[in-house]
């Protein structure tokens, strides 16, 4: 065992860290209007993530893309993103448009998208982990939620808005809606922060066409 | 000299004293001093001073050809030789089989040479046996030359097509001297039906070269081989055909030759690989040499007492099975890439589950964890009586260095075992990568890429720069539909309520060669509910808007 997995044990709490209340520095998300509403200024990089959207599309994956390519950029801690199960096949030129290392991509089509999932998760192999998956029993979303906080890695599941009246052991849960003057992301938990709602425009609607 | 991946020799200093430089041009030494008086230098007492750290024995077959396939013949019939009906040459089938590549003593007596035309070998002894090359048993052969050669030392080194080396220093107290090891060497090939040449120095290539030239030396000393080599004929050396005409037609013949051309001339003139080869013949440059690894199998049988019908009870049997397969994995510093396993019932035919390894594996948690996946797929039809497994070809087993702070080792590592587990429950193709391809087609401008370990970041920095030249500039959703997907409606057309068109057109127009040639104007579009797709207007005759892609 290295020191560097025993320091990760979950029972282990180092002084002269910020502790999980105390706000743990998060993954900045890219957008510093949901940068602001979140507890460690980003994406918590331990515990689970729900994105709750019910229509693929209206951004969901943008509000990802920047966090992505910051975790392939890492020369470090770069680990692979795996997606899993996902609803139509990723393209890869979009992606790697956007700064994503395609080479680090893992697609995996698993129709028990829970268990491929906590796989990933439990391997230490994985920068962030992206599943689709309606995790319909606590049971399942209880042990994912485990397998996130344990790991050090980005993970998100994508599920339904209905979804999300249900209690859930998420460290953080936001809404997706897309309205007339663009996304409008709904905290609806977020441990340690405030439940607020955001407005981040139309994002990644920008092209570089329209750039140049 | 040795493949990526096999260990290096160790160079090792080959002696205290310089040898004479023998691009120093100095007069000639007589010929006795390749007579047969030094011979005696072997088995002589050892002299302290100079004998090499190393001696390497190599054993050439120059009729390999013709063993290989005589020993197939024994082991299939029992009989000697397939020969007695008549002469024997070997031609290549593979390559025209229009000339001779060996031919037996029998042909050899009626005038027939290897070289010759096969059918000018015909107009000599019109009852001549004709057979074809093989080289898998050419390989085998050279595998059963090495399989008796670990009798006698521990580290051998194949030489392809017909060449074994076995550093013997070490065995030779053991055996009795270099005479009574080449001696007791030459029964046990002579009995396996084969004629070989033995030739002993302390480097390997000048060993070979001797065995080659059927000069059966037996040298301790390296200054002694610069002078032993001198006559030996530079065919020996395998040389371009070129290069040794053009040295023929210099009047250098034999390595004596060669050693007296100016060093630098040398090198400048011909490719500087054989200089740097003649220096290893004469033991003055390291020649590292892959070390050969008997291709093993471990193959463990268990039988069941009382039957087992339930997976995770088998699982448990099968835990020590596994626990012994490691013990003698270990042992071996050898891991496996594969395994079978056989389930024995008492009526229904065996069961076979074959494992795959992303990576060697030599440990029995992560070979126990796959196999429990799999065993969890897999129905028993009855109850198992006895269990066999049988490990794939051994490998040799690499570990990691430990490292105190390593994470990104252990990312790097710990991929192939996350991949082979998700396969072994989901199949291998639920499981791929993404890979870029050069093409203006969509649809065609990715498919699903192997997985391997990242390239260091530096790499794939120039990747992506290489990339972006071929990166359209135009938007590109993130999910692209298999297949386009047929829009109601013209002008705007309509998914779920009229589009609004917000960019576009852009024309693509590309693969009119290989006949899924494609002609569509892509636009930007957005639903009334903030769906951003992707569709296109069809150009060619049909026409009709398609949805392609989601932006998400």
């Amino acid at each position: 065992m290295s020191l560097d997995e025993l320091l990760r044990h979950p029972a282990l709490w180092r002084a002269r860290e910020p502790g999980e209340a105390a706000g743990r520095p998060g993954l900045p998300t890219g957008f510093a209007a949901l940068d602001r509403c979140l507890p460690g200024s980003g994406w918590p990089s331990r515990g689970l993530v729900e994105i709750l959207a019910d229509r693929t599309g209206i951004g969901e994956l943008s509000l990802l893309l920047p966090v992505l390519a910051r975790l392939c950029a890492g020369e470090h801690e770069a680990g692979w993103l795996a997606w899993i199960s996902p609803p139509h096949p990723p393209y890869a030129p979009a992606l790697a448009a956007c700064g994503i290392d395609i080479g680090r991509i893992l697609v995996v089509r698993a129709p028990p998208a829970e268990w491929a999932m906590e796989q990933a998760l439990r391997s230490g192999a994985c920068s962030a982990v992206l599943g689709w998956a309606a995790c319909r029993d606590r049971q399942s979303l209880r042990r994912l939620q485990l397998a996130a906080e344990q790991s050090d890695c980005l993970a998100v599941l994508f599920r339904r808005l209905r979804d999300g009246t249900e209690p859930s052991p998420a460290v953080l849960r936001i809404a997706l809606a897309s309205g007339r003057d663009g996304l409008e992301v709904r905290i609806l938990k977020s441990r340690g922060g405030r439940a607020v709602s955001v407005r981040l425009g139309w994002i990644g609607a920008t092209s570089p066409a329209q750039a140049h | 000299m040795a493949p990526p991946g096999q260990p290096r020799v160790p160079d090792v200093p080959l002696s205290d004293t310089p040898a004479p430089d023998p691009s120093v041009r100095r007069p000639p030494r007589p010929q006795t001093a390749s007579g047969g008086g030094r011979r005696r230098d072997a088995d002589g007492p050892a002299v302290a001073t100079a004998v090499a750290r190393e001696l390497w024995l190599a054993v050439h077959l120059p009729h390999y050809l013709l063993e290989s396939l005589q020993m197939r013949a024994t082991i299939a019939d029992g009989s000697a030789m397939p020969g007695e009906a008549g002469p024997v040459v070997v031609v290549d089938f593979a390559r025209g089989g229009k000339t001779l590549c060996d031919c037996d003593p029998r042909a050899a007596a009626s005038g027939i040479v290897p070289g010759m035309a096969l059918n000018s070998a015909l107009a000599l002894e019109p009852g001549l046996r004709v057979v074809s090359r093989e080289p898998r048993r050419e390989r085998a052969l050279l595998d059963a030359v090495a399989a008796v050669a670990q009798e006698f030392t521990p580290r051998i080194s194949l030489a392809p097509p017909d060449g074994v080396l076995l550093e013997v220093r070490g065995s030779l107290r053991l055996f009795g001297g270099a005479r009574s090891l080449c001696d007791r060497l030459r029964e046990r090939l002579q009995a396996l039906g084969l004629d070989p040449r033995l030739a002993l120095t302390p480097a390997p290539l000048a060993s070979l070269w001797f065995a080659r030239a059927g000069s059966e030396v037996a040298l301790r000393r390296p200054d002694a081989l610069p002078v032993r080599l001198a006559p030996v004929p530079l065919t020996v050396t395998r040389w371009p055909a070129r290069t040794l005409q053009a040295l023929a037609t210099l009047g250098v013949r034999a390595v004596g030759d060669c050693l007296r051309l100016p060093r630098d001339g040398f090198a400048r003139r011909f490719e500087p690989r054989l200089r740097l080869e003649l220096d290893r013949a004469l033991g003055r440059a390291p020649d590292p040499r892959a070390n050969f690894i008997a291709a093993e199998r471990c193959v463990l049988r268990r039988d069941l007492e009382p039957e087992i019908a339930d997976t995770g009870r088998l699982r448990q049997a099968l835990e020590p099975l596994l626990a012994e397969l490691c013990t003698y994995l270990q042992g071996r510093g050898a891991a496996v890439e594969s395994l079978e396993l056989r389930l024995l019932h008492r009526e229904a035919p065996e069961t076979r589950l074959r494992l795959r390894f992303a990576a060697p594996v030599a440990v029995a948690g992560r070979i126990a964890l796959l196999l429990q996946e799999r065993l969890a797929r897999t129905d028993l039809p009855e109850p198992v009586r006895a269990v066999r497994l049988r490990s794939g070809a051994l490998v040799e087993a690499r570990e990691e260095a430990g490292d105190l702070f390593a994470r990104d080792r252990r990312r790097a590592a710990a991929v192939p075992q996350l991949v082979e587990r998700l396969r072994a429950r989901l199949g291998a193709e639920a499981v791929h990568g993404l890979c870029l391809v050069p093409e203006h087609r969509p649809e065609a401008a990715q498919k699903n890429g192997n997985l391997l370990v990242p390239a260091p970041a530096s790499a794939r920095a120039q990747a992506n720069s290489e990339e972006s030249g071929a990166r359209p500039l135009a938007p590109r959703p993130v999910w692209l539909l298999a297949v386009p997907q047929p829009l109601e409606g013209d002008d705007p057309p309509r998914y779920e309520g009229p589009l609004e068109l917000e960019d576009g057109p852009e024309r693509i127009e590309s693969g009119w060669w290989d006949g899924s040639d494609v002609r569509r104007d892509y636009y930007v579009a957005r639903t009334p509910a903030g769906v951003r797709l992707w569709i296109f207007r069809e150009r060619r005759a049909a026409g009709g808007w398609f949805l392609h892609g989601v932006f998400g």
